[in-house]
């Protein structure tokens, strides 16, 4: 996507703008909102990550909530060995998430299409399966409970800790727009360029002589790295880590985050996680039959506005 | 780069698409590969692009035995093609299209961060002057019209700078006044690079050809210059005398 | 046909469901047989035509979120009229024993189960072999014109098929129903076991799907009796060195 200056402008207003929304929810919203919007902003950086894969290099996997899952476990496991601090925590997230990454992917990522939609959501499945019987280190379906957030290194004169009020929003917050950024960074790269072109054609990418496996191998990891950082903060965030973050739904979930959203734009997935968490969180407060209506609205969005929302505004 | 095939089969099922077919393209030389439809020529450049494994047979690029490689490896020794149905980055412009060539050859894919790309972009504006298509750089490669879609689709293989060049009908749908701009264009090409060309246009293939090779049915039936191909009786025979 | 189809294991579901309800009702198990597979054939026949129709050029991706959408619905639906907790019902009079048979005892439902899945897999096998639906199916998911000049009405033959696939689905729901649990949920184990298969047999082959399910069905007791812990595992691991092997599946068509 290249924009015009006065289009750039405008959107780094409306960047700025959604950041600075966004940060001041602590202020004024009712904790059960900040919990909403906390768990939105985990979700967004899931759905960024699964929109690297489909928006940029044309991979739809089924099967990423597996490394979400992966991220979360790691992170549930190192905390309750007593490891503490932010950094560590979140990076074994993200390095166990690659690692899995690194077998499914060489071996899904043979085909396209509808088989690696098939594959990814066998291999995810698999390893729900796994976190559901591999007892000894998971507690099955019970899940590991208990994990503990971590101290923040440097801020402790100021006594500021991760259950305070909005603390922890606000670290989530910071993590996404981090995210955002290096993505953004990735996507507008020679890489990312390299990733347009092999889902734009990959037989003429070939033929160009770029070895296409090993670019998509690429993504398919670091997307995965990415997933794990949120499943890290989810861990974190919830105190507990169970099967259900691996289940092939909260990939659904995602790729209807992204493409609610609009897929390849990055900031498409963020509105679509806010608009599918409020969805499960916030109205199945009020209504009992929210998955109905999501799925209504999915239809929806996929008969009818297949550009999502960001579409829908860049038409505007 | 030189460039040949020794006795290359390829059978889909019973049928066979090529039969024992050699070839032979020295460094620099102007080849044309011509033939009726289902003769077999797309196919020999597949194989010699290393897009089909040939059921028997070797492909060697430039002194080296490229059977066992892939398409992209085979690239990196040199090789580029065009295809006979316009292949190109639709939703991307022009001058993505061609820059992505230019990456392909610089090997610059696997830079993770943006940043000034200066001389790629001065490459890409030169190229797309050089092959008179700088009026289109901003335009998305989808909304191209047709002649315009066949000459980016020369451009793009051009940008890779291949030291040989496999070309499948580039002329196929092209007004008389654009063939004769990419007629002008092949010509143009620095000496050394190497050309197969598949054509149907035989005006083109006579312009520009220096030895002709003649598939009929997935067998060779001759290879010489384009006068002794023009004399050859079974030729004759099977282009009806339209030679 | 070349279509994702997620909401393939919710026909299976709301197949299992119908038994349930009919059963419940008229206490009658082949009628539920009889009925169940005929509803769901209607139901997929109208999501083809009223949906699906317009997704078949959108690529496979629209395809999955589409079928995705009404995963959520039926699983919703279903929960909204059932409730949540799983139910189950019991096999037909002179189903519900033990049959001894060369010295071993099965329930007499499991080789009623058995008896079905050979039934329905040789009728596939014949119809796909003698009626050329393979052909015509494959023709029109290659070459939609080519098949059009056939004189093959495609749209006509594209709904039947997803009816059939639907009918089938609910035909496996109802005779599942009671041999296993029937709950909200069923849906997606159901969907990963049947996409498991049709990956090591092979897309687009009918054999294939057989011996798939024949090994990994296999490999599930055997994996189920050997380390309980991890039979799901295995059977995936199976998946893998299929794959490994052969990218297309067993039996599948080499793209």
């Amino acid at each position: 996507m290249t924009l015009g200056r006065a289009a750039s402008a405008r959107y780094a207003a409306f960047l700025g703008t959604l950041a600075i929304g966004l940060a001041t929810i602590p202020l004024w919203a009712p904790r059960f909102w900040i919990y909403i919007a906390t768990q939105a902003l985990i979700f967004a950086i899931f759905a960024m990550s699964l929109d690297l894969l489909l928006g940029y290099a044309g991979l739809p996997s089924l099967g990423h909530a597996a490394f979400f899952g992966v991220g979360a476990y790691a992170c549930a496991l190192l905390a309750l060995r007593q490891v503490d601090g932010l950094f560590p925590l979140l990076l074994v997230g993200a390095v166990a998430a690659a690692i899995v990454a690194v077998p499914i992917g060489a071996l899904s990522l043979r085909t396209t299409g509808i088989y690696f939609l098939m594959l990814t959501l066998a291999f995810g499945q698999m390893l729900w399966g796994l976190a559901v019987n591999w007892v000894s280190l998971t507690r099955g379906t019970d899940g590991l409970i208990g994990i503990p957030r971590p101290t923040l290194v440097g801020l402790d004169a100021f006594e500021i800790s991760l259950y305070e009020r909005g603390a922890f929003f606000i670290l989530c917050l910071i993590v996404a727009i981090v995210t955002f950024a290096l993505l953004q960074m990735l996507a507008r790269s020679p890489f990312g360029k390299t990733l347009e072109g092999i889902r734009e054609n990959e037989r003429r990418m070939r033929a160009l002589g770029f070895p296409t496996v090993r670019y998509r191998f690429a993504a398919f990891v670091t997307a995965a790295a990415v997933a794990g950082i949120a499943g890290a903060l989810a861990a974190m965030s919830n105190g507990y880590a169970t099967p259900d973050l691996l289940y092939w739904t909260v990939s659904g979930l995602a790729l209807v985050a992204v493409v609610v959203g609009g897929a390849r734009s990055l900031i498409g997935p963020v509105l679509g996680a806010f608009v599918v968490l409020f969805a499960q969180l916030g109205l199945s407060t009020y209504l009992e039959r929210w998955e109905l209506i999501l799925g209504a609205i999915f239809i929806a969005f996929v008969l009818f506005v297949p550009g999502g929302l960001v579409g829908l505004v860049r038409r505007a | 780069m030189d460039l040949s095939a020794v006795g290359l089969t390829v059978r889909f099922g019973a049928l066979a698409a090529l039969n024992r077919v050699d070839l032979e393209v020295a460094a620099g030389e102007r080849r044309a590969v011509i033939g009726p439809n289902g003769a077999g020529k797309t196919t020999l450049l597949n194989v010699i692009a290393g897009e089909h494994r040939p059921t028997e047979g070797s492909v060697r690029l430039g002194g080296r035995d490229a059977t066992p490689l892939p398409p992209w490896r085979r690239a990196r020794l040199g090789l580029g093609r065009t295809f006979q149905r316009s292949t190109l980055f639709s939703q991307l412009t022009v001058a993505d299209n061609i820059a992505l060539a230019v990456r392909a050859r610089n090997r610059s894919g696997w830079r993770f961060w943006p940043g000034s790309e200066d001389g790629l972009n001065q490459e890409v504006s030169r190229r797309l002057e050089a092959g008179g298509i700088e009026h289109l750089a901003r335009r998305p490669a989808g909304r191209l019209g047709h002649g315009e879609r066949r000459i980016l689709e020369v451009e793009l293989a051009l940008a890779a700078s291949p030291s040989a060049l496999l070309l499948d009908e580039p002329m196929a749908g092209l007004s008389g006044d654009e063939r004769q701009k990419t007629l002008e264009r092949l010509r143009s090409l620095p000496k050394e690079v190497t050309v197969v060309i598949v054509e149907h246009d035989i005006d083109a293939v006579f312009a520009l050809a220096e030895r002709i090779t003649v598939l009929d049915h997935g067998v060779k039936i001759a290879d010489g210059t384009p006068t002794e191909v023009r004399a050859n009786a079974r030729v004759q025979e099977v282009y009806l005398g339209g030679l | 046909m070349d279509v994702l189809n997620l909401a393939h294991g919710s026909f299976y579901m709301v197949g299992a469901y119908i038994a349930y309800s009919v059963v419940v009702a008229t206490n009658s198990f082949w009628l539920a047989l009889l009925v169940a597979p005929v509803l769901l054939a209607l139901l997929g026949a109208a999501l083809e035509v009223v949906f699906f129709r317009r997704l078949y050029r959108h690529g496979h991706l629209a395809q999955v979120l589409l079928t995705f959408g009404f995963t959520l619905v039926f699983v919703d639906l279903i929960r909204s009229q059932f409730g949540p907790t799983t139910r189950s019902i019991a096999p037909p009079p002179g189903l519900g024993g033990a049959v001894e048979l060369f010295g071993a005892t099965f329930s007499a439902y499991s080789l009623f189960i058995l008896g079905v899945a050979i039934g329905v897999g040789a009728l596939l096998l014949l119809g796909w072999r003698f009626l050329r639906v393979g052909a015509v199916l494959r023709a029109g998911v290659e070459d939609k014109e080519m098949a059009g000049l056939l004189g093959i009405n495609l749209p006509t033959v594209f709904t039947l098929t997803f009816a059939f696939g639907a009918g089938l689905a609910g035909l496996a729901g109802v005779v599942a129903a009671p041999e296993f649990a029937i709950y909200p949920g069923m849906d997606a184990s159901v969907l990963i076991l049947a996409l498991v298969v049709v990956v090591v047999g092979g897309l687009g082959s009918i054999e294939g799907a057989i011996v798939g399910s024949a090994l990994i069905g296999l490999g599930y007791v055997i994996g189920t009796s050997l380390f309980p812990q991890f039979a799901i595992g295995l059977i995936f691991a199976v998946m893998a060195a299929v794959l490994i092997v052969r990218p297309s599946g067993l039996l599948g068509r080499r793209s």
